[in-house]
């Protein structure tokens, strides 16, 4: 009798605990992010978790499947029609959150604020900038017309969220930030927005796309790792993204959470010093004294110095396994990745005798900066590649700061050798070449991210001639030529390609993203995948 | 009071001290004597600087090499035996430091800071509290109200703004911390100058005409040593304590000379995971330490304090 009792009572707790209380029945999802969200204007701040939550309530043109391919959105169709302009068939009958229909006019008002947004820390403007005007042809017909031709135009639509004409003529981002205007198409209507500390949100009933499981949901910013960690595992919150690595082990033997990871898009990589000829700023010789040429210019020093790091130690060791050794910009499956290059493997035998043909036997003294604040483990990683160039008779002095003193610095090429990431945001490769390697070009927009300043001939005529080819099999032919071009001129070594993460509760499903995203109607209960 | 005066007397009674009259040092040694914690705090402060001092030759690895560190040793549990050859009493830490090695640097450092910013930070405020004590009138209000200035901010505060602006480095550090502790000094200096000077034999030094220079190091200054002694040895601990927490923040020292702060601050992570040792050992070190300053500093207070004697 005791014992019924007992078991009763103790059902009837379990029951509560996980059974009534799970975000499955109860509609609502509570998930936190280690992000701060800086605007709801969706043209204000080009950052990742901005673009995150605009996808939430706003819709593209074009959408990035979870592989980061290419899939109708706003647009259910779109062609070149002509070398510099491309058309867009719009959707039919789909409705703001306010009633009003989306139509081409707002497609038009849309290409026209993005640039006129003020005050914009990083602008969205860079995949609005190829337009030189838009034609609308009927309610739900659009054509762009381009300045050159431009192939990847769809792909930079996918960056753009699409506003009313009638709803955000002359809206200012303090009123997307108050809510007054955060209206738009997508899957989630605005409920309430605590800057810094949580947004609310609500189902869209009449989405247009497939509905999203959640009834409301409770987005909210923890930016410390191991608040947001314990917060999953006390079960407070169903959903936690960017779940630190160094508790990755222990939580994939946690029965209380479910872990969640994809590999994505972000390639970290060392840029190098190629400005200097007469001597790079960081780089002496033993004696302490500056050398009279840049070592670094020599080819069989950056293969050495590519040779000499071990990136699977870096991956299993310093990354706990998330992390994918890599020997080009993009992971398998993306477009414009070299079949076969892989990432150079482990030989220090081999990079000091490289070094020693180049006339270094003994190596040099070099300072590896890196920032210590922006990338998983970043610090770490710098500070693991000191230990094996140091091997390598390259002694490194490891220099990680705060992003913002790094960057400012890494931008006035001060630095002879430092770490960065790059987030391939329109999923192919033209993306990172004409940042990281094409030749720095302000007016052109190329190596516009080039801090070290590399520059070959070759490698730009090929991605010019690949921005310019529309037929989709040559113009990756291409890409993928100039990919090899600057790998195997080591313009940068690649280190690895980050995996992102994320954990939830066991009884949910989360269809993980390449492009970092966390959003909420990603998030399923898991009984209904069955 | 009254077991101060008892127990001076069985003191003065044993033979080492009986032979002449007690010498200044040799009371002050069997007064700091009579307290056996203080004493332990002695003993274990001088095995401390003795490891911190000889660390080079002792560490089993130099953990500022980053030749001799290997990732692929990283995170090892205590008593593992590595690549290297030698065992890890105390583990590694996620780059394959050494635990232990990097402990004793770590306390090198801890220790070089902790005692460099203190001795100048104590010559600069003594010097300060004393002219302002001895000319009086508006240079005595000027650097005073400077000092109230400085105390009325919170010194971590006022360190994170000046390491912000310096950079990183072990001198930096001690510079902020030279900065943000010199008006303890020149406070303590002051108000124990104020009172000596107005004594008969600064008076009769005065009468004779001597310069103003020899009265106030030769006669002023070794008059207003005790406080100033007391507080720096409190203020050695604080400013130990104040370097742990800013490398801890990320703004002390490279992250690839480690301090104290900066062991505990990469082992931070991962005590989630279970991985106590990368913080544990090297909180406990910054404890010994502190702890053993302190207990030293409330005995050198109880034995200098005039008020507390007999």
């Amino acid at each position: 009798m005791k014992i019924g009792i007992k078991a009763a009572v103790l059902a009837a707790v379990s029951a509560l605990a996980t059974g009534a209380l799970s975000p499955a029945q109860s509609q609502n999802l509570t998930m936190a992010v280690g992000a701060q969200i800086t605007s709801l204007d969706p043209h204000y701040h080009a950052l990742s978790p901005n673009f995150a939550v605009a996808t939430m309530i706003f819709d593209t043109l074009v959408q990035f499947d979870a592989d980061a391919q290419m899939e109708p959105g706003l647009a259910e169709s779109w062609k070149p029609v002509a070398p510099t302009v491309w058309e867009f068939k719009l959707r039919p009958n789909v409705r703001f959150h306010n009633g009003n229909p989306f139509t081409a006019e707002d497609v038009a008002f849309t290409i026209d604020r993005v640039p006129a947004v003020p005050n914009s820390p990083s602008s969205y403007a860079i995949y609005t900038r190829a337009i030189e005007r838009v034609e609308v042809v009927d309610p739900v017909t659009v054509r762009f017309h381009t300045r050159s031709p431009y192939p990847v135009l769809p792909n930079d639509l996918s960056q753009v969220a699409m506003l009313d004409r009638e709803t955000h003529d002359k809206a200012s981002t303090d009123d997307f930030n108050s809510g007054k205007v955060a209206i738009g198409t997508g899957p989630f209507r605005y409920v309430d927005f605590r800057s810094g500390e949580r947004l609310r949100l609500e189902r869209n009933e009449e989405y247009w796309g497939q509905k999203p499981h959640w009834k409301a949901v409770d987005y909210r910013v923890v930016v410390n790792d191991s608040a947001r960690t314990a917060g999953v595992l006390a079960g407070d919150v169903d959903f936690i993204d960017q779940v630190p690595t160094s508790d990755l082990s222990t939580l994939k033997r946690d029965q209380r959470v479910k872990i969640a990871e994809k590999d994505g898009l972000r390639i970290i990589f060392l840029a190098l010093d190629h400005l200097h000829p007469e001597g790079s700023p960081q780089i002496t010789g033993h004696d302490g004294k500056p050398l009279n040429k840049n070592p670094l210019l020599d080819l069989r020093v950056r293969k050495a110095l590519s040779m000499a790091i071990d990136r699977q130690a870096i991956a299993t060791r310093v990354m706990e396994g998330a992390a994918m050794p890599a020997g080009q910009f993009l992971p398998e499956g993306a477009f414009g990745h070299v079949p076969g290059l892989e990432a150079p493997k482990a030989d220090p035998e081999g990079a000091k005798k490289l070094l020693a043909e180049a006339g270094y036997p003994d190596g040099f003294r070099i300072t590896l900066s890196g920032p210590n604040d922006r990338y998983m483990n970043d610090g770490r990683i710098v500070q693991a590649i000191g230990q094996m160039w140091t091997r390598l008779g390259v002694r490194t002095t490891v220099d990680a700061q705060p992003w913002t003193t790094f960057v400012s610095r890494a931008g006035r090429q001060e630095l002879s050798a430092f770490l960065v990431g790059w987030g391939s945001s329109s999923g192919e490769a033209s993306n990172p070449l004409r940042s990281l390697v094409a030749g720095y070009n302000r007016d052109k927009g190329f190596g516009t991210s080039n801090r070290g300043r590399y520059s070959n001939p070759e490698l730009d005529a090929k991605l010019e001639a690949a921005l310019a080819e529309l037929d989709d099999p040559k113009r990756e032919a291409l890409l993928q030529e100039a990919t090899r071009i600057a790998m195997e001129d080591v313009a940068i070594i690649p280190i690895h390609i980050q995996k992102n993460l994320w954990a939830m509760r066991p009884n949910l499903r989360h269809e993980s993203r390449a492009d970092e995203l966390t959003r909420a109607q990603d998030v399923r209960p898991a009984e209904a995948a069955r | 009071m009254s077991t101060t005066t008892a127990n001076t007397t069985p003191a003065a009674a044993e033979p080492v001290a009986t032979p002449k009259v007690e010498g200044p040092w040799r009371r002050f040694i069997s007064e700091f004597a009579e307290s056996k914690l203080a004493l332990l705090g002695l003993i274990v402060f001088v095995i401390i600087a003795l490891v911190a001092i000889f660390a080079p030759w002792i560490a089993p690895q130099n953990p500022y090499d980053l030749a001799q560190l290997d990732i692929m040793d990283g995170r090892m549990e205590p008593g593992t035996v590595g690549g290297a050859g030698f065992t890890y009493w105390l583990g590694t830490d996620d780059q394959g430091r050494d635990m232990l090695s990097g402990i004793m640097y770590g306390l090198r450092i801890s220790l070089l800071v902790g005692v460099g910013s203190a001795v100048i930070a104590c010559a600069v405020g003594a010097s300060l509290g004393m002219l302002a004590a001895y000319a009086g009138g508006r240079t005595d209000t000027v650097i005073m109200r400077l000092v109230d200035l400085q105390l009325s901010f919170p010194s971590i505060l006022a360190a994170l703004m000046i390491l912000a602006f310096l950079g990183k480095g072990v001198m930096n550090v001690v510079l902020a911390l030279v900065i943000v502790e010199w008006a303890y000094y020149a406070r303590t200096v002051r108000g124990t100058a104020l009172v000596e000077r107005r004594r008969e034999y600064i008076e009769a030094a005065q009468c004779l005409a001597l310069p103003t220079r020899r009265i106030i190091f030769r006669h002023l200054l070794p008059n207003c040593m005790p406080p100033l002694i007391v507080v720096a040895t409190m203020q050695i601990a604080r400013a130990i304590a104040l370097e742990a927490t800013l490398s801890f923040l990320g703004l002390g020292v490279p992250i690839t000379e480690p301090s104290l702060g900066l062991l505990i601050s990469n082992g931070y992570e991962y005590m989630l995971s279970g991985k106590y040792w990368i913080s544990f050992y090297p909180g406990i070190a910054l404890l010994v330490t502190i702890v053993s300053i302190n207990l030293m500093g409330d005995q050198l207070r109880d034995v200098l304090n005039p008020r507390l004697k007999k």
